[in-house]
């Protein structure tokens, strides 16, 4: 026994020896790690310098390591072109990314109860070090995400990249921007405010409209016939378990098509157009993935975080929180989240009510009165949620996934295929157009006192009159019409600005808020929708450093002759924050 | 530089870059944890009042001010000097209130001075989703903050101001008007565009049905016996001893005078 061990100790080399064995011992061990790069060839690949061994050990990391060889060895130089892909489907992935990390801390405080589910997300506000930050982040994350989406569907749809063998990477793709805004619906409900709760019930009630299975297709998602207890549980699993692993299978998917089979398409121009040689030659040249891809992508990492980062650094971006979620009011204006705009747009379009009002006044011609023909009353049967909201959308996505299929034209180069081209330019017309239609102002009646009173203090949200500074509310009473919005305030009245240290002379904001009280009710009375016009905001100290300020409408109504009243009002403390 | 030397060299900067953005938010955050609070404080406030105005003016009055005979004060420095005491009561005094709001009262610890509605246990109802009651926690929550929002007032009873309620200065009627919301009469008594309570007779007209009351000098003294005395005469259909009997103590000359025009100016139509 002692003689073994004193035999091994004689076999320990010493000194260049040692210090040879000891660099093989590392180095084995640092290709293990790599999956197949010495310390050296490491270096080499860090300071973009060529290999150092042949073969090129860089190629047998794809095979030998799990990571990277879910990557492609390497692409052809020109569909590396930032003016190809712009880089969409990649920041669509990165932004999914940034949901994973962000979604999985938020998850550690979020409770997904009806009663305290409001509460948690204040308490990730209020409570929880850089909670807002990670709040915001996942919030732009996702609005990002959905946007690059969009985005990389109209590329990979004007480059002709979803033609040939690619067909099927198209589906999955059609597949993910269903799986996105899913995520996004569901995860809308989270926060259970006002503003999500609002958006989800009206969106999923589309549902309820379906034939047959709607009213069952409801309970399974809601759980009851309401959004309450069960709903908020399945929506949060179907946020945080069920549909995140789908999106990781249909991504992994969708990007192994790409990235293992047919690599990113090149441009149509090196590939249909008369480009000379040398730019060929040059789109064709191999660009490896170790290292020009790694440190490109790595390169874009940052680019997207800097970006996060000073977005939120610089608050051009807020996670709205509206009021607690109160099922027996719904809100003026409930408002979806703009990538449903369209949607919503989609909503307020009636068709049977469209095709009635063409219908109807043929009928009335003279010379088929005589038949006795009634009038038509499609309306009563095709109702506009059920058509718009249940069979549209579904089109849409029909058309998106049978795309490569109609359009059998193999050609990919713009000039060749005018009709594919102009058909989704048009496509991006009829989505801004819906979404403009969606705006909550669109195309829906208010009385003229309720605009003018919603305009200046939203029920949800801010507006100018919750934007007053505190010293500016001075008790009182201020008569439409007597009340001149320049005299509001005493002469030599003056206060300092509580952010910025300055001296404010004068009311600036309050007088800004009567004026435009003012002048929006005296327009709506001139017009004739208000006669009689008697109208006050009355601003009350209400408690220690709470104003009440009440916003009182009267008038005659034009068409009965009777008296109308509209007010409301608005508790305002000096501590609340004057920004969203 | 190859572009992938320019790449290592910006990814870095920008790594760096988003350090130093984030070790800047980092240093930021203890201070906007802090306001955070503070914003979300008062909001919660200006929350409970519209819980409270909702809910609670019908016993607790207007401005939170009491009605005689039927709840407490709720802004006034007895509750916020000796109540909890009184009570025996060992915690703060916002959850003394999220408790007792949350359960209700059945009976009143001050009967002779509180009776709620009158019409027997409970003399509060219960608030509490969870007993029954129509609020979540946190409103329950939010109406306490909004009432220990009071506390300044509370501590310099003299800075509190009168309640506006559209109020013309030079004009006595405007002025009663103001006086029936602040000393409670609207707890009991409805009139058309300022209350809708049933405790008391509803109070348009009254000074067309004054004129029929015998045994009166005239309208104005009947009036102002009912104010001061209520039991000399007791309206068809109404109890006895439900009006509070100690207004004359309570009311101020100059406002029992604004008061009693105020009533009067309620003709019928
Ligand atoms: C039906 C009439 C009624 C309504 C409505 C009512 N209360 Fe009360 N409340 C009472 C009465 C009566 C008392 C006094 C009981 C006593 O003295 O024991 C009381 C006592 C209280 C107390 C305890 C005060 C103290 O000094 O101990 C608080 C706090 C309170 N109410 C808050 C509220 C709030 C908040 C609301 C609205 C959500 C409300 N009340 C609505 C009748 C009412
Ligand atoms: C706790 C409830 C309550 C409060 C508070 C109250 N009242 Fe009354 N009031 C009544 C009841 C009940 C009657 C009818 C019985 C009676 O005449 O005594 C009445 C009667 C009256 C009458 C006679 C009405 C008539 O039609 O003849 C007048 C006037 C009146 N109240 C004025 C007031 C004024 C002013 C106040 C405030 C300072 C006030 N009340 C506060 C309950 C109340
Ligand atoms: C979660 C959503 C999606 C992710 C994460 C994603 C990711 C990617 C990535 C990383 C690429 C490589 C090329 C590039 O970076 O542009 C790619 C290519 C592609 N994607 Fe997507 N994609 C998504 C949604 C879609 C959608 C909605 C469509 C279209 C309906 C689509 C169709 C395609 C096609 C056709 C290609 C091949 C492009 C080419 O070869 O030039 N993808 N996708």
């Amino acid at each position: 026994m002692l003689n073994s061990l004193r035999q091994r100790l004689s076999n320990i080399p010493r000194g260049e020896d040692l210090r040879n064995r000891i660099r093989t011992l590392i180095d084995d061990r640092v290709r293990i790690i790599t999956a197949g790069l010495s310390i050296r060839e490491l270096r080499a690949v860090l300071r973009g310098d060529p290999p150092t061994e042949k073969p090129n050990p860089r190629y047998k990391v794809i095979t030998t390591s799990f990571i990277a060889h879910l990557r492609p060895r390497y692409y052809p130089q020109g569909s590396t072109w930032f003016t190809h892909t712009f880089r969409l489907g990649w920041f669509t992935t990165f932004f999914f990314m940034v949901e994973l990390i962000t979604g999985l801390v938020l998850m550690v405080y979020y409770v997904p109860f009806p009663d305290q589910a409001y509460g948690s997300i204040l308490e990730i506000e209020s409570n929880v070090f850089l909670g807002e930050l990670w709040r915001d982040l996942h919030r732009l994350g996702a609005e990002a995400m959905v946007l690059f989406t969009w985005l990389h569907l109209f590329r990979t749809y004007f480059t002709g990249s979803y033609k040939g063998a690619r067909t099927f990477t198209w589906l999955t793709g059609v597949l993910l921007l269903a799986i996105t805004a899913w995520l996004s619906f569901t995860g809308y409900l989270l926060t259970w405010d006002q503003l999500g709760y609002w958006a989800i019930t009206v969106g999923s009630s589309m549902a309820e409209a379906g034939p047959v299975f709607g009213p069952a297709t409801n309970l399974i998602l809601r759980g009851a016939p309401d959004i309450g207890v069960g709903g908020l549980l399945r929506f949060y699993l179907n946020h945080v378990v069920l549909f995140p692993l789908v999106a990781i299978l249909f991504i992994s998917i969708h990007y192994y098509k790409v990235s293992r089979e047919h690599g990113i398409s090149l441009p149509a121009a090196i590939e249909e157009g008369d480009v000379n040689d040398n730019k060929k030659k040059e789109a064709n040249r191999r660009v490896d993935l170790i290292p020009d891809l790694l440190t490109h992508e790595i390169f874009l990492v940052s680019v997207g975080i800097l970006a996060l980062l000073l977005i939120l650094y610089f608050d051009l971006f807020n996670s709205p929180l509206e009021t607690h979620a109160n099922p027996q009011a719904t809100p003026l204006d409930t408002k979806a989240p703009w990538y449903f705009w369209w949607l919503q747009g989609l909503l307020k379009i009636d068709p049977a009510k469209i095709i009635e009002n063409l219908v109807n006044p043929i009928l009335a011609l003279p010379l088929l009165k005589p038949l006795g023909l009634p009038p038509l009353e499609l309306s009563r049967l095709l109702n506009s949620k059920f058509i718009m909201g249940l069979i549209v959308p579904p089109v849409v996505v029909g058309i998106l996934f049978v795309i490569p299929y109609i359009d059998r034209n193999p050609a990919r180069l713009a000039r060749k295929r005018p009709f594919a081209i102009l058909w989704g330019i048009a496509w991006i017309f009829i989505l801004l157009a819906l979404s403009y239609m969606g705006l909550p102002q669109f195309g829906i009646e208010t009385p003229a006192a309720t605009r003018v009173i919603q305009d200046l203090a939203p029920e949800e949200g801010m507006g100018i009159l919750r934007e007053t500074p505190y010293e500016e509310l001075l008790p009182g009473i201020y008569t439409v019409g007597e009340t001149d919005p320049d005299g509001i305030c005493p002469s030599d009245f003056s206060y300092r600005n509580r952010e910025t240290g300055e001296e404010v002379i004068g009311c600036p904001h309050l007088t800004e808020v009567f004026a435009q009280f003012s002048e929006g009710l005296l327009r709506a009375e001139e017009e004739g929708r208000l006669p009689d016009l008697h109208a006050t905001m009355l601003i009350e100290q209400f408690g220690p450093e709470l104003i009440r300020v009440e916003l009182d409408v009267i008038w005659t109504d034009p068409e009965t002759g009777a008296t109308k009243i509209y007010a409301k009002h608005y508790f305002l403390h000096e501590d609340r924050s004057l920004e969203e | 530089m190859k572009r992938i030397h320019l790449e290592i060299a910006l990814g870095t900067i920008f790594i760096i870059l988003s350090s130093v953005v984030l070790i800047v938010m980092a240093a930021e955050e203890p201070g906007r944890l802090a306001r955070f609070e503070v914003e979300q404080r008062a909001e919660q406030i200006e929350f409970g009042a519209a819980v409270f105005e909702i809910n609670c003016t019908s016993c607790h009055g207007s401005h939170a001010q009491g009605i005689p005979g039927k709840a407490p004060c709720l802004r006034c420095p007895e509750l916020f000097a000796s109540r909890l005491a009184e009570v025996g009561w060992p915690g703060s005094l916002e959850d003394y209130i999220v408790s007792v709001v949350s359960t209700g009262r059945q009976v009143s610890t001050r009967p002779a001075l509180y009776q709620g509605e009158g019409k027997g246990p409970p003399v509060m109802p219960t608030w509490s989703e969870r007993f029954g009651g129509p609020l979540r926690d946190d409103q329950i929550r939010a109406v306490a903050a909004f009432i220990v929002n009071f506390q300044g007032w509370a501590e310099n009873p003299e800075v509190v101001p009168t309640p506006l309620v559209a109020v013309d200065i030079n004009d006595p009627v405007s002025l009663g008007r103001v006086a029936f919301v602040q000393y409670g009469c609207i707890g009991c008594h409805a009139i058309d565009g300022l209350s809708q309570a049933t405790t008391g007779p509803a109070l348009d007209g009254v000074a067309t049905r004054a004129e029929t009351r015998t045994g009166y000098e005239s309208a104005e003294d009947y009036i102002r016996t009912s104010i001061l005395n209520p039991g000399e005469f007791v309206v068809e259909g109404f109890g006895d001893g439900i009006m509070p009997t100690n207004f004359s103590e309570l009311i101020s000359e100059a406002d029992l005078e604004n008061l009693v025009l105020f009533l009067l100016s309620l003709t019928e139509p």
